[in-house]
C-alpha cells in the first residue's frame, strides 16, 4: 500500500471501515450457496457495577471443529465484543472493530463514545449480512465512562442496533440461555449474582443445545467469563471459572440433572 | 503567443527551497530525543488541541512542524497506512522506516512537481524492541530523509537549538533529565517556556501493546521540577 492521501472531499475521515472500503482492503462482497454453521451461545447481563459476559468455547460445523474458541474479545479497554455465526467473518469483524476504535482515537485524539461504537458497527454488519450468506451477529457490551454505567447493545441480522437494559443472548443456544436469564434476572444484581446467573445460563444452553459447548471437565475447558467495569475489561481466571461450573455441576448431579426446584 | 520565461532548474529549486524554509521558519520548533528507556518528543505549542505530536502505531509516533493543515494530512495518512498495513499483514510488519520512506517520496514529489512545495518538516520515531531498533527519522520539505542517532530538531531555528541540545546531552539519560534539556534547548538562555505551552509525547514500554503516551501539564511539571 502506498501513502494513502485523500483530497478533502473524498477523505474517509476517522472511520477505518470507510477507509478500508475506499482502498479495497475488505475484498468484494459476494453471494454463494454455502450454508455455514451457526453455533454459539454468548450472554451479557447488566448489573449495578457493569456487565458480565459469558460465552461457550465450541465451534461447530457438521461436527465439533474446535473446543477452545474465544468468542469474546476486548474491542478496547472498556468494550467487549462477542460473535456468533460464521467464525471466519466473526474473527475478521472483531479485528475490524478493534482496529476501528483505535484508529478513531489516533485520528481524532479522542475516544468514541460507547453509543458511537455501537452505531459504527451497524453498517458493517449490514454490509456483511445482506451481501453474503456468511452471517455474523455480534453482541457489544461495555462500560460507558461518560454515564458511569454498563451498557449492552444487540443487533439484528440487518445491522439494526438495539440497547438492552437487562440482558441479551446471541447464538443457537439462545432459547435455553434466555430461559434461565428471564427467570433469574433482577435489576439489583451484584457482580457475584450476575456471574452466577451468567454461568447458569450457559450451562443450560450447553445442556440442551448440541452446538453449544458446556463445561468440559475431561479436557478442562470452560466457558469464558468476563466483566466490564470502570476498571475495564477483565477476564476471570480459569480456575475461578472452573470452580463455578463444578459447583453447578455437583448440584445438578445431586438433583438428577434438574435444577432441583429453584433456579440454581 | 504567450510569454514564456526560461528559469534554470538551479533557480527553480532555490526559489522553492526558500519558499518552504520561510514557511517552516514561521512556526515553533520540536525536539525529539532518545532517553534511557524510550523516545521523547517536545514541541512548543500554545494550542492544546491542534497537536504537532501524535501516535501512529504501537511503537511509532509522528511529529510535524510548519503548516498545520499540511503536516496533519501527512499524520492522518501515516495512521491510515500503519493501520491498513497491520490489518493486511500483521502488527509486527508495520515499520517506521517504510513509512518514513513514503513520506520522503511524497515530499520529494511535491517539492519538484507540486504546485508548491509542502511547508513542513516531519519526524517518524520508532521505539525499538527485539526485532527493530529505536529510530528517529527526520524528513525535510524536499524529501531528504535522515536517520538521527540521538536526537533531532525540527523547525525554523533548528541549528541554534541543535547546538544547545548537543552541548547538554552526552549519554542517554532519564526522561526527566532529557525533558529538562529539551525544554532548555527550545527556550534558549533568555526566556522560559510555560508548561501550558509545551506539548510532550513519549514512546515507552508500559506493559501494554501501545507505547505512545501524551503527557499532561501536571506530569510535565512533575518531570521538570
Amino acid at each position: 500500500m502506498g501513502l494513502p492521501l485523500f483530497s478533502a472531499n473524498d477523505d474517509p475521515g476517522p472511520s477505518f471501515f470507510r477507509f478500508s472500503e475506499s482502498v479495497g482492503l475488505n475484498g468484494p462482497a459476494f453471494r454463494s450457496d454455502v450454508r455455514p454453521a451457526h453455533a454459539t451461545t454468548v450472554i451479557a447481563v447488566r448489573y449495578v457495577g457493569g456487565v458480565v459476559m459469558v460465552g461457550d468455547r465450541q465451534a461447530t460445523g457438521n461436527y465439533i471443529a474446535s473446543r477452545d474458541v474465544r468468542k469474546i474479545e476486548a474491542a478496547d479497554r472498556f468494550t467487549a465484543l462477542a460473535i456468533s455465526g460464521t467464525a471466519a467473518r466473526g474473527m475478521e469483524f472483531i479485528r475490524m472493530a478493534q482496529l476501528s476504535f483505535e484508529h478513531y482515537e489516533k485520528m481524532t485524539d479522542s475516544a468514541l463514545s460507547l453509543e458511537g461504537k455501537a452505531n459504527y458497527l451497524s453498517p458493517i454488519i449490514q454490509r456483511n449480512n445482506l451481501t453474503t450468506p456468511l452471517m455474523v451477529l455480534p453482541l457489544l457490551a461495555g462500560w460507558d465512562p461518560s454515564h458511569q454505567v454498563g451498557r449492552i447493545f444487540e443487533y439484528d441480522g440487518a445491522g439494526g442496533c438495539y440497547e438492552r437494559f437487562d440482558y441479551s443472548t446471541i447464538g443457537s443456544g439462545t432459547p435455553f440461555a434466555e430461559g434461565a436469564l428471564r427467570l433469574g434476572f433482577r435489576s439489583d444484581l451484584d457482580r457475584e449474582a450476575a456471574l452466577e446467573l451468567g454461568a447458569l445460563a450457559i450451562y443450560e444452553a450447553g445442556d440442551n443445545d448440541p452446538s453449544t459447548g458446556g463445561p468440559d471437565f475431561v479436557r478442562n475447558i470452560y466457558p469464558m467469563m468476563v466483566t466490564i467495569t470502570s476498571d475495564g475489561f477483565q477476564e476471570l481466571e480459569p480456575e475461578d471459572v472452573a470452580s463455578r461450573f463444578r459447583v453447578i455441576n455437583e448440584r445438578r448431579t445431586l438433583s438428577g440433572g434438574n435444577a432441583g426446584g429453584s433456579l440454581r | 503567443m504567450s510569454n514564456y520565461f526560461y528559469v534554470s532548474p538551479e533557480q527553480l529549486i532555490k526559489d522553492r527551497a526558500e519558499f518552504a524554509q520561510k514557511g517552516i521558519a514561521r512556526g515553533r520548533s520540536i525536539v525529539a530525543a532518545i532517553y534511557d528507556v524510550g523516545v521523547l518528543m517536545v514541541a512548543e505549542n500554545p494550542s492544546a488541541s491542534l497537536n504537532k505530536i501524535s501516535e501512529v502505531y504501537d511503537r511509532i509516533a509522528f511529529a510535524g512542524v510548519g503548516k498545520y493543515n499540511e503536516f496533519d494530512r501527512l499524520r492522518e495518512a501515516g495512521i491510515r497506512w500503519a493501520d491498513g498495513t497491520g490489518f493486511t499483514y500483521s502488527r509486527e510488519d508495520v515499520d517506521a522506516r517504510a513509512l518514513a520512506n513514503y513520506y520522503a517520496q511524497h515530499l520529494g514529489d511535491m517539492f519538484t512537481e507540486g504546485q508548491k512545495p509542502l511547508e513542513v518538516e516531519i519526524l517518524v520515531a520508532q521505539l525499538g524492541n527485539k526485532f527493530r531498533p529505536t529510530k528517529l527519522y527526520r524528513v525535510a520539505y524536499e524529501g531528504t530523509i535522515s536517520d538521527e542517532p540521538r536526537f533531532a530538531v525540527l523547525g525554523g531555528d533548528s541549528e541554534t537549538i541543535k547546538g544547545r541540545f548537543a552541548a547538554t546531552e552526552e549519554a542517554q539519560e532519564s526522561l526527566a533529565t532529557t525533558l529538562k534539556n529539551a525544554v532548555a534547548a527550545l527556550a534558549g538562555p533568555d526566556r522560559s517556556i510555560e508548561v501550558g505551552d509545551l506539548e510532550v509525547g513519549i514512546l515507552e514500554d508500559r506493559g501494554s501493546r501501545r507505547t505512545f503516551l501524551r503527557l499532561n501539564d501536571e506530569q510535565v511539571s512533575e518531570l521538570l521540577r
